[in-house]
């Protein structure tokens, strides 16, 4: 390796651009109005959705890479690949983890075996999955191609997972956990402080990604200097 | 000789003379290879058996487990059925490729000019008639010992062949990806569970619900579902697999 490559400019300004919209989406989250009948519970929803749409939306992104590399098979992409689901993972456990915490005060309890969260945890299951995956294989090549079709296969759980609360809603008439009732329609008072949260969380998925590509590119790239070292 | 035979007799002539000249359309080369394996796996039986006995070793404990009282086991044996088919398929899919590695005819199949999509449907075709074999015994199996009531059976059948097209496509699918590699058996069930899951809880709940007597209603939705999912696999993975095909 000759010269390491460090941050570039666009990674350093989508951290820190990131982590003030942050800070701007707290502020507004926690000086929004309360809700009419869950009171102050409701603020994680500030949380909640925006990690929800980036953790969601950037499993495509994946799914960009993993075409991208079985059709090019440079291992740049399937190193990003493999970034955007790590992070995405991070996210999408931040969304089951809020989405506890705000299970627990409003519906009694921490999880129960209702359509969404039983497809979101599939989702779950099969990205976990992922990495268990990478783990197992050895050979560079075979890992990629494997883990890339997962990346795609796993992919159609995104939709599934999105549009099971309309779906289903008719198996389960007694209970209506619809995580959209009650909070679709959102008063144009707490709206700001939602889309602010969303953007602080898509840059900081910007960033964390990039950082994760690099770190990656620098692990492969040592591995190839000390093979045996591996 | 009865016409119907003679008839049968020379169609089959006429498939074999278009087999040969390799004239045949991509739907013949799917059957052929399909009937291959087909006539291969019942002449060794080594898989099949180890499926179905594997299976039975399965229900035994579970029953014995979950048992005796019966309204217990009848509640237990959507999932029951579900689980011991995927396992049994996790067996089966090895031999998609098994022997094709093991006898070094790989090569001479990927040799063949043409598009290889046509492998994965063939292979798939294999799997799926076996995997519906293995699935029907397992079916009835669950019935005498699980209690699991045979009163919606073509719901039942429907639901055992969407679910086993959704599995097979799959694990087709990454059996033909891992073929070359060493300790393939121990790697395949685990890339394999990861995207089969919603396949196989989809059919346990349209199982259930049709164990329950819901009516075919309800049941239809899970079944559109297992139908989005058989579609989206067997044209992502058919698309797929020449790229992860090792040439």
């Amino acid at each position: 390796m000759s010269q390491s490559k460090r941050m570039d400019i666009l990674t350093l300004a989508s951290l820190s651009l990131g982590l003030l919209t942050l800070g701007i989406g707290a502020f507004l989250a926690f000086t929004a109005p309360p809700a009419t009948e869950q009171g102050h519970v409701y603020r994680i929803i500030f949380l909640h959705v925006p990690s929800a749409w980036v953790g969601m939306v950037s499993l495509f992104v994946a799914v960009a890479y993993s075409i991208l590399y079985l059709a090019r098979g440079k291992a740049h992409y399937d190193r990003m690949a493999t970034a955007v689901i790590e992070v995405a993972l991070l996210f999408l456990s931040l969304t089951l983890i809020s989405g506890m915490l705000w299970g627990r005060p409003t519906w009694g309890v921490y999880w129960t075996w209702e359509p969404r969260l039983t497809t979101f945890a599939i989702l779950l299951v099969v990205y976990i999955g992922y990495f268990v995956v990478r783990s197992a294989i050895e050979d560079p090549e075979l890992r990629a191609k494997a883990s890339a079709a997962i990346s795609i296969l796993g992919a159609i759980n995104v939709p599934i997972t999105y549009m099971s609360v309309k779906w289903w809603r008719s198996l389960h008439q007694t209970q209506t956990f619809d995580l959209t009732t009650g909070r679709s329609n959102f008063d144009p008072a707490m709206l700001p402080a939602l889309l602010v949260n969303i953007l602080a969380l898509s840059l900081l998925f910007l960033a964390f990604v990039r950082i994760r590509g690099l770190l990656a590119e620098r692990e492969s790239a040592k591995q190839e200097l000390s093979p045996q070292a591996g | 000789m009865p016409y119907a035979l003679r008839h049968g007799l020379f169609a089959f002539g006429v498939w074999r003379r278009a087999f040969d000249v390799h004239a045949m359309t991509l739907l013949t080369r799917i059957f052929w290879l399909a009937l291959r394996d087909l006539t291969l796996e019942l002449r060794g039986r080594t898989g099949l058996l180890a499926a179905v006995f594997f299976l039975f070793t399965m229900l035994l404990i579970l029953g014995l487990a979950l048992g005796p009282n019966q309204d217990e086991l009848r509640k237990a044996a959507p999932g029951v059925l579900w689980v011991a088919l995927a396992f049994a398929g996790s067996l089966l899919a090895g031999r998609a490729f098994g022997l094709e590695v093991e006898d070094n005819t790989l090569d001479d199949l990927l040799l063949i000019p043409g598009s290889r999509e046509w492998i994965y449907y063939g292979k798939l075709l294999f799997q799926l008639l076996l995997l519906l074999a293995v699935g029907l015994v397992l079916l009835f199996l669950t019935a005498g010992l699980f209690y699991l009531p045979l009163a919606t059976l073509p719901g039942i059948l429907v639901t055992l062949v969407l679910g086993s097209v959704g599995y097979a496509s799959v694990s087709t699918f990454y059996a033909g990806m891992l073929a070359r590699l060493r300790g393939r058996e121990a790697l395949l069930p685990l890339v394999l569970f990861p995207v089969v899951v919603p396949v196989i809880l989809a059919s346990v709940r349209a199982t259930t619900l049709l164990m329950e007597g819901l009516p075919l209603g309800e049941v239809a939705e899970w079944w559109r579902l297992l139908l989005v999912f058989d579609v989206i696999y067997l044209t992502l993975c058919g698309l797929l697999f020449p790229y992860v095909l090792e040439g």
